[in-house]
């Protein structure tokens, strides 16, 4: 599949390490043997080969090691070596699901250990006060002296190089631009010695940087989640600011004018931003680095995405229709991809804005992971006002409206035509399933995420999961077991983890990554048999859960 | 394509923030929004049907984005447009002073393009004289120099919107109907000239 194809290439370096260079050869797992066992995993793709995938996928660490990095992060060439990924089949992943209770006794003791300490640190109180609601001007930020901006679980700051804030994510950048300047001069002094910080850990607290000449992007947290991840969210912040405004002319800019003000040209696109990191904090599309689909009968999907298929024109690259955060159809041009992370922004940049509620829009768009140097123009509007069903037509050409416009009533009069308009619209009223569904009493959410089509599914989250802090909680259990199987220095196959509240299973095999939450009195061999169980109703419903034949034009 | 044709292109330009997208908003929707402030991204497009006479003309309006970001972008929108509604904030002479720049730029690359400077949230002023921070008779002034028209609007109140669009396609039809007729002449002088010209390239 193209994705594999990519990881041949070695354009990925999957679980790109930001671990500390102690020389501690990477024993790397998560091998994404190209071609092997994909026949395996439920929600794949019938159509095998190039054609069959939806997206570029790739787990995006390897931003952190590719070489627009501008060498901030130094590999080892004995880390490199260490690369080939070790030899996966069907017959081993059904040989691992066999295995997998007698491994699961080897659970790490230190693994409960360290969650108990992270949960005590959640205990504190962690403030609301977020600025929705800015107002061009009058908008209230933060008093950054005051306890209860100290108190926020995730600080996120983007400065140039200069030292000039571009960005924070509480209280304004004005207030803060000494304590960026603290940041800058710790980033330049570590540089001067060609060395490079990454993250310091103190107090509970990770300070995470990532350097993105001419940006620098430092988080400050207190979540459970590895340094990696969060530098994973750091990069998205960096691309959403590339999607604005393009690598080229980010970097023209800060040629021309080292101290410049970049809150010029990014004005108004702060609720952009701080949209993506309050959607990283509750979606886990971007813990996975995968899409999630709209649940729909396949022939209606089907329905959808050749109505789409057949509104094409010349300059069309992507024709994407989606609901919510989930996919409900993706068109593409013949050998163009799409990157989930692409994507993810494209899906943060309709969910942040009410704007596109009224007529068409036509805006330029970059998309960084397909090409940060320039910009796409996608036309993007609901197809009826009360629908929550928006077309985003992506386009090469600028000066393409009108055509591309006409796309969209192409699209709707044949959607019309082939009366799949009452199902989209019955689909729309339940855009999740109960985790009831699946029958296991004892089951209370998953994510199972499907690798080779870089989509997954998950249910709604449910009681006892009903308060924002208690669902974030659950997605901070994911996040540690995700950080936990795809560490760098010892990733792990098969996690057991039994909490006070919940236990969890996680399972990562080379089609596929399952991690599955259920009730804290049910048995390791319960949650065997629930795992078996699970798969088995996934593979069931895969073609209402997964778009399973993607289009092309 | 019927419902898609378009007769004049209409496009809104200004500093963000001084309420274009309301406008536009008062003006298709008849409805004013007092929630956040939600800046537009990229430019909106929606068509609006107005009756000049027996005439219906259909407007094509393209509410732009503020945003410093997009200005490069923005000839795409205001290209071969027939009408600019240049807006300001009457409480921000800064916004003035931008709608100066719009002005200038529609002068320079857009001669065929009629200018409407646009005084928005009027009522704010109706609420406290005070807050007026753009003269009324230095903006009468200025349109005069530049041949503008001039309004001063509340989407709020919908003081003066309808007035405004329906001036915009008035004076469309009207334009277009003193066109038709410069224009046949136009033609035939440039025929004459082109065909002498290929002949010329040809010896």
């Amino acid at each position: 599949m193209a994705a594999d194809v990519h990881k041949k290439k070695g354009w990925e370096v999957p679980n790109g390490s930001l671990a500390p260079g102690n020389g501690q050869h990477a024993e790397r797992s998560e091998s994404p043997t190209p071609g092997l066992a994909q026949g395996t995993e439920p929600g794949k793709g019938q159509s095998a080969g190039q054609e069959g995938a939806m997206f570029v996928h790739t787990r995006s660490y390897e931003d952190l090691t590719s070489p627009e990095d501008g060498g901030a992060v130094v590999r080892s060439p004995e880390e490199r070596r260490g690369e080939p990924a070790e030899p996966t089949s069907m017959e081993q992943i059904s040989k691992d699901f066999s295995e997998l209770s007698t491994q699961l006794t080897g659970m790490a003791l230190d693994l409960e250990e360290e969650m108990r300490q992270s949960q005590e640190g959640k205990l504190e109180p962690s403030p609301q006060a977020t600025r929705h609601d800015s107002v061009l001007s009058g908008k209230e930020e933060e008093d950054v002296t005051m306890d209860t901006w100290r108190m926020h679980r995730k600080h996120v700051f983007v400065l140039s190089e200069a030292g000039k804030p571009v960005y924070s994510r509480y209280g304004s950048e004005e207030a803060l631009s000494s304590t960026m300047g603290v940041m800058m001069a710790l980033v330049s002094f570590l540089e001067a010695e060609k060395n490079a910080i990454r993250s310091i850990h103190a107090d509970g607290y990770k300070v995470v940087f990532v350097r993105k000449s001419p940006l620098v992007l430092v988080a400050v947290a207190r979540t459970r989640q590895s340094e990696q991840e969060i530098a994973h969210e750091l990069l998205y912040i960096y691309y959403q600011i590339l999607s604005l405004l393009t690598w080229t002319q980010l970097n023209h800019i800060f040629q021309q004018k080292q101290n410049y003000d970049l809150r010029r040209l990014l004005a108004g696109s702060e609720r952009i931003t701080d949209n993506l990191l309050d959607l990283m904090a509750h979606d886990p599309s971007f813990l996975m680095g995968a899409v999630r689909c709209l649940p729909l009968a396949a022939s209606v999907r089907d329905a959808v995405s050749t109505s789409l298929q057949q509104a094409k024109a010349k300059s069309l690259v992507f024709s994407i229709l989606l609901s919510g955060n989930q996919l409900v159809s993706l068109v593409r041009k013949k050998d163009q991809f799409l990157h989930p992370i692409d994507l993810h922004l494209l899906f943060n940049l309709i969910s942040s804005s009410s704007s596109f509620r009224e007529g068409e829009a036509w805006t330029p768009i970059c998309l960084p992971k397909f090409n940060s140097s320039g910009f796409f123009h996608a036309h993007i509007s609901y197809l009826e006002q009360e629908m929550d069903l928006c077309l985003l037509l992506v386009s090469t050409d600028r000066e393409d409206f009108f055509t591309v416009s006409d796309c969209k009533r192409r699209f709707q009069e044949r959607l019309r035509r082939r009366g799949v308009h009452h199902a989209l619209q019955e689909a729309l009223r339940t855009p999740f399933y109960s985790v009831a569904q699946v029958g296991i009493p004892d089951l209370r959410h998953f994510i199972y995420k499907s690798k080779s089509s870089g989509l997954f599914t998950s249910p709604e989250i449910e009681a006892p999961y009903v308060r924002e802090e208690e669902k974030e909680r659950l997605l901070g259990l994911y996040q540690y077991l995700h950080s936990r199987a795809h560490n760098s220095s010892r990733p792990l196959k098969n996690i057991y983890f039994t909490g006070p509240r919940e236990n969890l299973l996680a399972w990562v095999t080379s089609a596929f990554e399952l991690y599955i939450c259920y009730s804290p009195l049910g048995t390791k061999a319960g949650a065997i048999s629930a795992v078996n169980k699970l798969m088995k109703w996934i593979r069931k419903e895969e073609d209402r859960l997964f778009i399973l034949t993607p289009q092309t034009y | 394509m019927s419902g898609r044709r378009v007769d004049a292109k209409v496009v809104l330009l200004g500093q963000e923030g001084v309420g274009k997208s309301s406008l536009v908003e008062r003006c298709v929707h008849r409805r004013f929004r007092a929630g956040p402030y939600q800046n537009t991204i990229g430019a909106a497009f929606v068509a609006k049907v107005l009756s000049v006479g027996e005439q219906t003309v259909t407007l094509g309006i393209w509410d732009t984005a503020g945003s410093e970001r997009y200005e490069a972008m923005s000839r795409i929108y205001y290209r071969g447009a027939r009408a600019a509604i240049v807006c300001y904030d009457l409480t921000n002479s800064s916004s003035f002073q931008r709608a100066k720049f719009w002005v200038n730029e529609l002068q320079n690359c857009e001669e065929g393009c009629r200018i409407y400077l646009c005084g928005t949230k009027s009522d704010l002023l109706e609420e406290d004289r005070r807050k007026r921070d753009v003269d009324f008779h230095d903006v009468q002034d200025y349109a005069d120099e530049v041949k503008a028209e001039f309004f001063e609007t509340s989407s709020k109140t919908g003081q003066n919107v309808d007035e405004l669009f329906q001036k915009v396609a008035e004076d469309y039809v009207q334009f277009s109907a003193f066109q038709e007729m410069t224009e046949e002449k136009g033609v035939d002088l440039g025929q004459k000239s082109s065909s002498y010209l290929y002949g010329c390239c040809h010896h």
